[in-house]
């Protein structure tokens, strides 16, 4: 729904972003020359700028700036430059190993936690660089939230599960002081486990047995879950590493409900392995090719009907990948 | 019946034939020469018993397996075991057809035991030598391999060079060496070759027959001819002692019907992969059967020989039993609650088998009241012998149950309060269920600021108790909460009798106020008992204090709330009101339990005044009398006097050591995991630690002794001993709970660090819980090891026998005003331990009476196992925790 047409009202902030493309393009070019070691099939082609320079109406809410990733030698993520505007679902394809879950995971600073990776650009969340060594990783985690690609649940009961992170961050305090002082945080606690799981459309299915093990619930379910603990610590962008690929097709289909749901009022970023998924639920479509590089990122229908690269034309038609 | 490969293309061989049946009688008589030869190793039976002794023991045996095949067959017609499998048919066939066979031989034959053993291993070999000469006549279908293979080949080939070496090195006028080289050297090689090319060489059926055969013939033989009878004897020059016939004729015995079950198993399931398969099965079981054999047996013995003392003069209330019986009871009535599976008309029986634990705890039950109803003491006397002054003395006791209605608070508190626990986890909630008045929430709100303000006014009893002695402040308010509790005990007895609509209805409408009353009474009398006891010094508040009447009262109420609550349960068909009722009944039965705990509680906080109710009386001293556990060593007293100290020395060894090791080593062990990184250094402390747990316990006590108590006193002490096995502990819980956290997987540590949450609440909340049950086992380990550590306490806490009092560790705890503010005198003095009593004992010869040893080491393996217990519950409870159940 946001394409070129509109962009005389977000001139100064797509020129902006059109620069950094430019300045990004002399190195992505280079980059791709020298190595990329080809999926079987994949025809050799440079990578243009223009490919990647998505225009939209509205503010963007990440700001991804010449981001290099590496895994020891392994330079896994080249030069990837892409903005991603508020409130719509981008989804990330490409092949296995092209670098979109590293990529995703580099939204929120969760390679921070392997220690052979490192990070090389910049990110910023509303203009904030999230990369600045004295981010606070709390509060950033805590706006821009995560569901990974198998359902995972801790072995406590349902309730726990939600409440885990407002309870963590101090929001809800239902400690044996509290209950003694009565202050105690259950009548919140209980909104916030409906509210969550209601938005998460889990709510019919669990309602009478929230203090039951989440163990005992069903992978569609569990991963529902997952997304309801998530939106309990009220984040504004959720990254999704491939939901469904872990689920059957009517849990599938819930969790592809609820992405489009969410959208509503949430940034959602999701990998996926499944191109009819990607078609059928997200607004833009980035592609990710052998290399660890960006391809074509433009709106959804665009990619899927009109691509301007041979490669991403190839692979969306499944003759490689 | 050499039809080819015929039955190649049948999947099922139901059928079984003459061969079958044989190979079935072979196992079976392995199995049967299996038990025997245990039995005589154990010297239950004599090797040379003969004629009726001889025809008893096999009329014995027949009858017992008889009985044991004939039950199951009856359930296996009946349908409700099914046994299907022809092979376990065959074998117990074969036992039955074996034993009734060695019954008439027993009766038929004038031979002794061991006489006999040697005949049925000459049999087994026949059968054996039938059975693969008949395979490889093809006269029956079978389907062996080529050859019996490399690794059986390896085995018969060390057993003929074990058999060759004895039986050339010991025959008698042959030259011990030919041309320099040792005659047996030789026959061990002959035969060592022979039988491994035995083996490998002829097709399997024969490969894997013939050289068991030979063996067995070979033991068979001596053991029949009594080349090694019973009276046989073996002394090498340089050992002290020799070898009888006695031991060696088991082990020949046990070891020939491991061969027999495995080459008769092969045979049986006609060789090839199936045949290696069940040959392994019944070596790998009758190994696994041998191994739990040799552990009974330790138990049992120490047991055996500890049992006679440890239970000199016990006695015990026919009330108190009740009162331990009661959880059982409980539990086993849950057990034959339980759904009984299918609903087939066996369901029946399954039924039946739920309610057996009931019926026997239950008769047990109903034993003992009719002993208080009788007044008739129950009683079994026995004798055992101690040393005194160098002689033995036989003495006369009795185990008896008296019809005393005394109870011991403690055993009140301990049920009361594990019925308490079982119902209440039982309960699961009444939330948001029924009519919430408006009093009813005002209630809810006061309930805790009333048990504030009296732990309050209890913190200012233990502060200036002596200032407040005149004023009737005490009394006042013990009885205003007992009052309270009365009424909010019987608040829900009122709607439920009387109002509008069926019983369901108003329990249904009540649940609130079932919750509060039952519940809240509960909280708020521990909290008066909790006063009660800091302000007990003056005035005396127990035998005026109306809290144990209205604690009984409320107990009853309680029990008639959740009898009225099941009535209306039972009346009612909605799934959900079911549900909420037995919820109620479960809240009922809780409060109940509550109540007596507390009953319990109050008559330990009033000290001294027991609790009389008719003619039942809780007191600090119940009718529980048992001298051995519950009192110290009576210096120069006629009666054996008891290791109470020594019990009490050993669990404040082992809860000191836990103390102190367990939060040491799993914050050592989180450190370790998730904080340094993985490399050179953790590796080094991971080798560390490996070798400091396989480090000799001596070393540990060398360093107590040498390094510890010199700093803390120059003492032999309790504190050092939990500070040296505490090290010894450290270890152990490091590896455990390392390898328990490592296994926590990634995605929990993902998930909550995707919320934002930090690294050490992760570790709290979700990475420590999810690896406890690792943890717990650690732990328990460790415990059953420095439970029983000797040599380091001998060191560092000395080893007492006589010891007449228990250390008493809780009350040296003293409060000073200077530094170091705290002392505690019962930890710097040395104590009895139960180890090193044995070791005292043991060492102290004549003087010590051995009877008392063995009661010692059974109580430390009571002790151990206690341990064990708690731990394994607490791993249990962990467990259930974080997987769904």
């Amino acid at each position: 729904m946001n394409n070129q047409i509109g962009d005389t009202d977000t001139e100064t902030d797509t020129n902006v972003s059109t620069d950094s493309g430019t300045d990004s393009g002399l190195g992505a070019t280079a980059g791709v020359e020298t190595s990329t070691t080809t999926t079987a099939g994949e025809s050799e082609e440079q990578v243009r700028d223009e490919w990647t320079d998505y225009r939209f109406d509205g503010p963007s809410k990440l700001t991804v700036e010449n981001l290099d990733v590496w895994y020891g030698d392994d330079h896994a993520l080249k030069d990837v430059s892409m903005e991603i505007p508020e409130k719509s679902v981008t989804a990330l394809i490409g092949p296995s190993g092209c670098g979109k879950s590293t990529y995703l995971r580099c939204l929120n600073r969760m390679n921070d936690r392997i220690k052979a990776a490192r990070i090389d650009g910049s990110v910023e969340l509303d203009g904030m660089e999230i990369y600045d060594p004295n981010t606070n990783l709390v509060e950033l985690r805590k706006r821009i939230g995560m569901v990974f690609q198998s359902p995972n649940p801790f072995p406590k009961s349902i309730r726990d599960n939600i409440s885990y992170g407002p309870r963590k961050h101090g929001e809800i305090n239902k400690g044996l002081l509290a209950r003694l002082f009565g202050n105690d945080d259950s009548e919140k606690e209980a909104e916030l486990v409906e509210r969550s799981l209601r938005q998460a459309a889990l709510w019919d299915e669990v309602q009478d047995r929230l203090d039951d093990n989440a163990l005992g619930l069903s992978g569609g379910q569990q991963q529902r879950l997952c997304i309801a603990r998530c939106l309990a610590v009220d984040p504004e962008v959720i990254l999704m590493d491939e939901p469904a690929s872990a689920l059957d097709p009517i849990a599938t289909s819930k969790i592809e409900d609820l992405v489009t749901e969410l959208a509503k009022d949430y940034t959602v970023v999701i990998v996926t392995h499944n191109m009819q998924q990607a078609a059928r639920i997200s607004d833009q479509t980035a592609v990710f090719l052998t290399g660890g590089e960006l391809v074509e990122y433009d709106d959804t229908d665009k990619i899927f009907e009109n691509p301007e690269s041979q490669r991403v034309e190839d692979y969306i038609t499944g003759k490689f990948g | 019946m050499s039809e080819g490969y015929a039955r190649e293309n049948e999947l099922v061989s139901v059928e079984s034939n003459v061969y079958d049946r044989a190979m079935d009688v072979g196992i079976a008589l392995s199995i049967v020469t299996f038990v025997v030869g245990m039995l005589t190793f154990a010297d239950a039976v004599p090797l040379g018993a003969t004629g009726t002794e001889l025809i008893n023991f096999f009329g014995l045996l027949l009858a017992a397996t008889a009985g044991g095949v004939g039950i199951v067959a009856v359930f296996s017609y009946a349908n409700v075991v099914p046994v299907t499998s022809q092979r376990v048919r065959g074998v117990a066939f074969g036992l039955l057809v074996g034993l009734v066979g060695l019954t008439v031989a027993a009766v038929a034959l004038p031979v002794s035991l061991a006489t006999m053993l040697g005949l049925i291993l000459l049999v087994e070999a026949g059968l054996l030598a039938a059975g693969g000469v008949a395979s490889r006549l093809e006269l029956v279908d079978t389907d062996p391999s080529r050859t019996a293979g490399l690794l059986a080949g390896l085995a018969f080939g060390v057993i003929g060079a074990i058999t060759g070496a004895v039986i050339v090195g010991s025959l008698p006028g042959v030259p011990s060496a030919v041309v320099g080289v040792p005659l047996w050297l030789l026959g061990a090689v002959a035969l060592g070759v022979g039988f491994g090319a035995l083996t490998i060489g002829p097709r399997e059926d024969l490969g894997s027959t013939l050289p068991p055969a030979l063996i067995l013939g070979v033991f068979g033989a001596t053991i029949a001819t009594a080349a090694i009878g019973v009276g046989w004897q073996w002394a090498p020059e340089n050992l002290s002692g020799g070898f009888t016939g006695g031991s060696i004729i088991p082990l020949f015995v046990l070891f020939g019907s491991l061969l027999t079950s495995w080459s008769a198993a092969k045979c049986r399931a006609d060789f090839g992969a199936r045949g290696r398969q069940y040959g392994a099965f019944f070596v790998i079981n009758l190994n696994a059967f041998l191994m739990v054999a040799v552990m009974v047996a330790i138990v049992t013995y120490v047991t055996v020989k500890g049992v006679s003392w440890a239970f000199h003069g016990f006695t015990i209330g026919a009330l108190s039993l009740l009162v331990v019986l009661t959880p059982p009871l409980v539990l086993t009535i849950q057990y034959a609650r339980a759904p009984a599976g299918t609903d087939e008309w066996h369901t029946a029986a399954r039924q039946f088998f739920r309610v057996i634990p009931l019926a026997a705890v239950g008769s047990l039950a109903t034993l003992l009241l009719g002993i208080f109803v009788t007044g008739t003491t129950f009683e079994v006397p026995y004798q055992y012998a101690i040393l005194v002054d160098r002689s033995t003395v036989m003495l006369d006791t009795a185990v008896s149950v008296t019809p005393s209605l005394q109870v011991g608070n403690l055993l009140v508190i301990v049920s009361g309060a594990l019925l308490f626990t079982y119902f209440l986890r039982r309960y699961g909630s009444l939330r948001d269920v029924g009519t919430e008045y408006e009093q009813l929430s005002s209630v809810r709100q006061g309930l805790p600021a009333a048990i504030g303000l009296l732990g309050l006014l209890s913190l200012v009893y233990i502060g200036i108790g002596p200032v407040l002695d005149g004023l009737p402040i005490g009394i006042g308010v013990a009885t205003l909460g007992a009052v309270a509790v009365a009424a909010l005990a019987l608040a829900p007895l009122g709607p439920l009798v009387t109002g509008e609509g069926s019983l369901a209805d108003r329990a249904h409408r009540n649940s609130q106020l079932l919750n509060v009353g039952l519940l809240g009474g509960v909280a708020l009398l521990t909290a008066v008992v909790v006063f009660e006891w800091t302000a007990v010094s003056n005035p005396r508040l127990g035998p005026v204090a109306p809290v144990g009447v209205v604690a009984v009262i409320a107990a009853l109420a309680s029990t008639c709330a959740a009898g009225l609550a099941s009535r209306a349960r039972r009346a009612t068909d909605d799934t959900l009101r079911h549900r909420i009722l037995g919820d109620q009944v479960t809240l009922g039965l809780a409060a109940a339990a509550g109540y007596l705990t507390l009953i319990g509680l109050h008559v330990a906080a009033t000290s001294e005044v027991p609790f009389v109710l008719g003619p039942i009386e809780i007191g600090i001293q119940g009718s529980l009398s048992w001298p051995a556990v519950l009192q110290g060593a009576i210096p120069l007293g006629e009666a054996p006097g008891g290791i109470y100290p020594a019990i009490v020395g050993t669990i404040w060894i082992v809860i000191g050591a836990s103390l102190f090791a367990v939060p040491l080593g799993l914050g050592a062990a989180v450190f370790l995991t998730e904080y340094a990184e993985q490399g050179r250094f953790t590796e080094v402390v991971e080798t560390a630690t490996n070798a400091l747990w396989s480090t000799p316990s001596i070393v540990f006590g060398l360093f107590g002794a040498a390094f510890l108590i010199p700093r803390l006193g120059d003492n032999l002490s309790l504190l050092a001993a939990q500070l040296t096995l505490s090290f010894m502990l450290l270890p152990l819980v490091v590896i455990t709970s390392r390898e328990a956290i490592k296994s926590v997987p990634d995605e929990y540590r993902d998930a909550s660090a995707a919320l934002g949450v930090d690294k050490w609440k992760t570790i709290r909340s979700v990475v420590i819980p999810a690896a406890m049950p690792g943890v717990v086992t650690g732990v328990i380990l460790g415990v059953g090891r420095i439970a029983g550590e000797t040599a380091p306490l001998i060191l560092v806490l000395g080893s007492e026998i006589n010891a007449t009092n228990a250390i008493d560790v809780l009350g040296g705890f003293a409060f000073t005003t200077s530094p170091p503010f705290v002392t505690n005198d019962a930890l710097l003095t040395s104590s009895a331990a139960l180890p090193t009593q044995v070791w005292a004992i043991i060492t102290a010869g004549v003087s010590g009476s051995a009877s008392k040893g063995w009661a010692t080491a059974f109580m430390l393996l009571v002790v151990v196992l206690s341990f064990y217990a708690v731990g394994i519950t607490a791993r249990t409870y962990f467990r259930r925790k974080i997987n769904y159940e």
